[in-house]
């Protein structure tokens, strides 16, 4: 495989900006849990660079991303609306409110390892279809070390290396499946060594380096787009916040592991790049993280000015083309409950 | 304690320890003490899932069971649900008494291979030689707005399982009695808690478990019988009443047992009432009130005075926290139900 | 809702007592685990101490200049004791309410 390019200034520094503005509107979306905005939150803090250095390098023009429920930097770096997004944890609607088909976004996913072979049935499709002139579209899955555990997760890195299909495994293994860490989650220790069982190739990553998590995956993309088959990434990061917001990690590990872990901040460590490598100075940094409050705040506006949607949609979609039974009930729950 | 309808209880579920005044629980509580008299009780009973040891649990129901009885009678497991219950199945063979937790009713669906394809039938394919004494608890059901599949309505699909047993409990004293003879009985249960229903708080009284087996009248009347369970029965109740208020008297049957189905139980009541309305969560069609209709028509045919009726979630995916309240039978759609069945006349 | 009650950790290398210079939260504030809490200084440094506890704030003990000892009572949070797991919410215990009203003539009952 050829390394690509590493990052220069002017990614570097988009980058950096989008570790900001996902840094704040994570936390900003445990503030509104607290504040009562939004019922419950997957808090990504801490893997924001595994996230955003991944997301960045697909082309969602073409690629499709399957993601968790924990993706909130992915689909900041592919440009989804961040309110459509947050929808799915303002209890607006399961999946969220974007449009999967035309952002290459998958709906919000909350079964755990539940899309992987999502991922490689689409990349079926594309080995289908056949190249474009720059090779295969490619499927990006998404995953923890938890769902690494799941059947389906073994049975998607079979098929795929059966079939030759141009997906990458993207594995963040955070440490912790809510209380459960990787230790006692994954035999062996390391989910990119099961990738050889499969015939495939792996890269091992710092999930905290945004540019490590970059080449990476951009490598990951020309193996796929040139026909070579599934690859797996495996970026070890940690989740330095609870599982949900309603978790509570004193149960299972000591604030000492997670000072220590606080240590290698993906924000940190990007700034000291630009730093040392380009001089860039304080105003650009504080200026990249006032933007992201600036957006943070705009967000909050547009969740609470999200109203809940008609009940009626309840039975919209749930076929194409709806059955005669379905709509007799619609019209019986309009008799009876619909509030106007 | 409520009127009882069936046989009393086995021998087995109902001593426990020498309990005094009746406790005042929250369901939560209600079953980590249970489960705790059942580790207790039987030295080869094993609890393990996602979570459960050193967390005790997304909604606390094993907690401090691994602190008092060791990790290796309640461990966490790797994630993954089909694992668990499988795994349950060679525990069971190995003369162990597994009692797995699925985290969230919609986690059982990756699992339903191993609970319909082996735990249900084991006991059958090996002529009675391989018991399947498989406790299987599952927080059930909405009310919570939870992500998507952490409320789900399950019921229909196991009752539909020839080998499982079906219980649900809607309120801490049954929670606790139940769970205690799920966890002493020698077939496989799927033990589905309302998890809308943790936190309230109620009369436990471990020395007198009354009758467990089959439905229970939650509320006499003698107008109509209102037939629920889990979730549901806390509202039927509010809605029982409401009806009061209006000169009718209601009566709520409070099922427990999904399967086996208390028959007798249902012809009993509806034969007294002569009118039967049914409220699930779960969708429409081909939901439990359709087999509970069913029972109900064929015992009770002539005396009925209307169709039995049902008041239930609709044939579309639970949907999110905004909507449920549409999803979830209401007070005022279970109040238009009755009226539909107080109004037919027979032609 | 709960209170948590927690003391002063010992900041080690046999320190028994540490002296408040400013604290970072006030009561009624929401902190999150791991948010800085309180800044202190011992014979040896001065250090922010985080917090173990998501929750609001009830109390905090002592003020600027205060010599607290290991061990003693330095924060008490307010935590929900009826949390509602790892996801959703505790459904609000509202009296029930209703549009429809039942009639029925019940003479041959």
């Amino acid at each position: 495989m050829e390394s690509p390019t590493p990052a220069d200034r002017g990614e570097l520094e988009e980058l950096y900006r989008l570790l900001a503005a996902v840094r704040q509107l994570d936390t900003a979306a445990v503030r509104w849990q607290r504040q009562g905005i939004i019922p419950g939150y997957a808090p990504l803090l801490g893997q924001e660079a595994a996230q955003v250095g991944s997301g960045y390098a697909v082309d969602p023009t073409r690629d499709f991303i399957f993601p968790t429920y924990r993706e909130l930097g992915v689909a900041r770096a592919v440009g989804v609306d961040m309110v459509e997004y947050m929808a799915t944890h303002k209890a607006t609607w399961h999946g969220g409110l974007y449009n999967p088909a035309t952002t290459h976004f998958a709906p919000i996913q909350a079964v755990v390892g539940g899309s992987v072979l999502h991922a490689v049935g689409w990349a079926h499709g594309q080995r289908l279809a056949g190249p474009g002139e720059d090779g295969y579209n490619v499927a990006l899955s998404y995953f923890g070390d938890g769902a690494s555990s799941q059947g389906d997760v073994h049975e998607a890195m079979n098929f795929a290396a059966v079939m030759k299909a141009p997906v990458i495994f993207f594995v963040q293994n955070n440490g912790w499946a809510i209380s459960v860490p990787t230790e006692r989650q994954v035999a062996g220790g390391s989910v990119a060594a099961r990738a050889a069982g499969y015939g495939m190739p792996s890269l091992s990553v710092d999930g905290n380096d945004v540019t490590a998590v970059l080449e990476a995956t951009r490598q990951a993309l020309a193996h796929c787009r040139g026909g070579g088959g599934p690859i797996l990434i495996e970026a070890r990061t940690y989740r330095l916040g609870p599982h949900s917001t309603s978790d509570d990690p004193g149960r299972y590990r000591s604030l000492d592991e997670e000072q220590a872990a606080r240590r290698s901040d993906p924000l940190a460590a990007c700034e000291a790049l630009l730093r040392t490598r380009f001089g860039t100075p304080d105003s650009f940094f504080a200026g990249a993280l006032a933007a992201g409050e600036a957006e943070a705040e705009a967000v909050r506006q547009g969740l609470e000015g999200l109203a809940p949607r008609p009940g009626s949609e309840m039975f919209d979609f749930v076929f194409q083309q709806p059955t005669p039974a379905l709509k007799a009930q619609a019209a019986a729950w309009r008799t009876e409950s619909e509030h106007v | 304690m409520s009127e009882t309808l069936s046989s009393p209880l086995s021998p087995a579920a109902g001593d426990g320890p020498a309990a005094s005044a009746p406790l005042t629980l929250s369901m939560q509580g209600a079953l980590n003490r249970a489960l705790g008299e059942v580790l207790e009780d039987n030295p080869k009973a094993l609890i393990f899932g996602e979570d459960v040891g050193r967390l005790g649990g997304v909604f606390r129901i094993t907690d401090g069971l691994q602190a008092r009885f060791g990790a290796e009678r309640v461990f966490d497991t790797p994630l993954a649900e089909s694992g668990i219950l499988g795994m349950s199945v060679g525990l069971a063979m190995a003369g162990f008494h597994p009692i797995p937790e699925v985290q969230f009713d919609g986690f059982a669906y990756p699992a339903v291979n191993q609970i319909v394809s082996q735990i249900g039938r084991m006991n059958y394919r090996s002529r009675g030689a391989l018991p399947m004494p498989v406790t299987l608890r599952v927080p059930s059901f909405g009310g919570i707005r939870a992500p998507e599949l952490h409320g789900e309505s399950l019921e229909s699909l196991f009752v539909h399982v020839p080998g499982l047993k079906v219980v649900s409990p809607a309120d801490p004293h049954q929670a606790y009695h139940l769970l205690r003879l799920a966890g002493s009985m020698p077939d496989p249960v799927i033990f589905m808690e309302p998890k809308a229903r943790y936190w309230q708080k109620g009369p436990v009284d471990p020395a007198d478990a009354g009758a467990l087996e089959g439905a229970r009248i939650a509320r006499p009347g003698r107008h109509l019988t209102l037939i629920a369970w889990g979730a549901m029965v806390a509202r039927c109740l509010q809605v029982a009443e409401l009806a009061a208020e209006d000169g009718i008297e209601v009566e709520v049957l409070d099922l427990r047992w999904l399967s086996p189905i208390d028959a007798d139980g249902l012809a009993e009541s509806a034969s007294r009432t002569r009118r039967a309305v049914v409220v699930h969560e779960a969708p429409r069609s081909s939901g439990l009130g359709a087999e509970i209709a069913a029972l109900v028509t064929e015992r009770c045919f002539n005396t009925l005075k209307a169709p039995v009726e049902r008041v239930t979630g609709f044939d579309v995916p639970y949907p999110s926290g905004d909507l449920e309240d549409e999803y979830i039978p209401n007070i005022d759609r279970i109040l238009f139900g009755i009226q539909r069945v107080l109004e037919h006349r027979r032609g | 809702m709960a209170e948590l009650s927690f003391p002063l950790p010992d900041l080690g290398e046999g320190l028994i007592e540490a002296t408040i210079l400013e604290w970072l939260v006030a009561e009624g504030d929401q902190v999150e685990r791991n948010q800085p809490l309180v800044e202190v200084e011992t014979t040896k440094s001065a250090v922010e101490l985080p917090s173990p506890q998501a929750g609001t704030v009830v109390k905090v003990h002592g003020e600027a200049g205060s010599v607290i000892a290991v061990g003693d009572p330095l924060i008490v949070f307010e935590v929900p004791d009826d949390t509602a797991g790892i996801v959703g919410t505790v459904p609000a215990e509202k009296a029930p309410a209703r549009r429809v009203r039942l009639s029925a003539v019940l003479d041959d009952d």
